[in-house]
């Protein structure tokens, strides 16, 4: 199995067993989550990522205010055409292939102001950290840098309620690295837009 | 959910041709520009073997070695070099090999099956089976050196002025192309060798 779906796998099973846990008053939401790459990010891949996904949960601790765990995976990916490379005197020419995963692991906090409507727009923080996982493909090589990076990931969105327990997440989020001193020194941030499903367990 | 992510997880490399990488590397105290004529052997060393304190060179066959040489010529003598007899004393030596290297590796795989009763047992399971593969990479080589100037070495031999590399898969398709695109490149390289 792929060492990153490993890693998913295991903050899944997590966050169903807390979120078994905290039971009521709370939300469960999943979402496909497109990723649009900034500063040091953006020099490395320049593409945007379709792939995705957040798993999030939230315990009311009042009908205005959630607070919870956001858990992420966004990977980038850009293929660059053959070009030199020069260092010193020596140069190499060759295809890379650039790989970015992106994991952001956030206690995050949200505020709805609109709660108990069907048209619910929230305002939130996230504060925690993404693991940046760079992996530069080149003839049968790759070098892979990490990075732990501190993060703040500031949202607006809303749900629009489909149910009495279901409705439509619609969120934008900045997932602000900040640089930390790792292999990868560079902070790694990125715009994400997310859409998805909240499911609310009274 | 996971399984879907990891469906479409972003694609790599598409064709041999993806792994191609040229590498040059040169010896920055060198003055190419006070050299202008080079000789260089008609056949190209694949291999060497070594019996009994008896060293033989195996060649690349000449229907694949003539067009690689060609390449090298070509791009040599666009830059300025003209090609002379080993005889009349070149100010540089020209040195093609390639090199074959094949890697093997193992992997396996467990299957198991849960309630199932494959075998008459249930609960059977599959002992993991492995499979070894390999691949091989092929490498062109290429250096410059100054046959003149080993006096000036402790071993009595001439330090390598300019060295290119190329590597990639191997195929059982002989594509030349990628062998002669890869030596163009490694003089695109190398602008310090242009004597003209």
């Amino acid at each position: 199995m792929h060492p990153l779906m490993k890693k998913l796998l295991s903050i899944f099973a997590i966050s169903i067993v807390t979120y078994g846990a905290l039971h009521a008053q709370s939300n469960f939401t999943m979402t496909y989550s497109m990723g649009f790459a900034s500063g040091d990010l953006a020099d490395f891949i320049s593409q945007p990522s379709f792939r995705g996904a957040t798993i999030e949960f939230r315990k009311m601790v009042n009908p205005n205010i959630g607070v919870g765990m956001t858990f992420g995976w966004n990977t980038f990916y850009e293929e660059i055409s053959r070009e030199s490379y020069t260092a010193g005197s020596s140069t190499l020419t060759g295809k890379q292939f650039r790989y970015s995963n992106n994991f952001p692991i956030l206690l995050a906090g949200d505020y709805y102001l609109s709660p108990g409507e069907k048209f619910n727009p929230f305002v939130g923080l996230g504060i925690g950290t993404i693991y940046t996982r760079r992996n530069t493909d080149m003839n049968l090589y790759t070098v892979e840098q990490e990075a732990w990076n501190f993060a703040l990931q500031p949202e607006v969105g809303f749900l629009y309620s489909l149910t009495d327990g279901a409705a439509i997440i619609v969120a934008g989020r900045f997932n602000q690295g900040f640089k930390a001193g790792n292999e990868l020194d560079s902070a790694q941030s990125y715009f994400t837009l997310n859409v998805g499903f909240s499911f609310a367990n009274n | 959910m996971p399984v879907v992510l990891l469906s479409c997880y972003p694609a790599g490399p598409d064709y041999v041709e993806d792994l191609d990488v040229t590498y040059t590397t040169f010896d920055n105290k060198f003055d190419f520009q006070t050299r202008s004529t080079y000789a260089m052997p008609d056949r190209i060393v694949v291999d060497v073997e070594i019996d009994d304190g008896d060293t033989t060179y195996i060649y690349m066959k000449d229907v694949f070695a003539d067009p690689i040489l060609a390449a090298i010529d070509d791009n040599l003598q666009s830059l300025g070099w003209e090609k002379v007899d080993i005889s009349e004393q070149p100010d540089m030596l020209v040195t093609p090999a390639g090199i074959k290297s094949t890697t093997y590796f193992y992997s396996y795989w467990y299957d198991w099956w849960y309630g199932g009763w494959y075998g008459g047992y249930w609960g059977w399971y599959y002992p993991p089976y492995y499979t070894v593969s390999s691949y091989t990479t092929g490498s062109m080589i290429v250096t410059m050196s100054d046959p003149n100037v080993d006096d000036n070495s402790p071993i009595g031999e001439s330090q390598t002025a300019w060295v290119m590399a190329a590597n990639g898969l191997f195929t059982g398709n002989y594509d030349l192309g990628r062998v002669t695109k890869a030596i163009d490149e490694a003089f695109d390289q190398s602008p310090y060798l242009k004597l003209n």
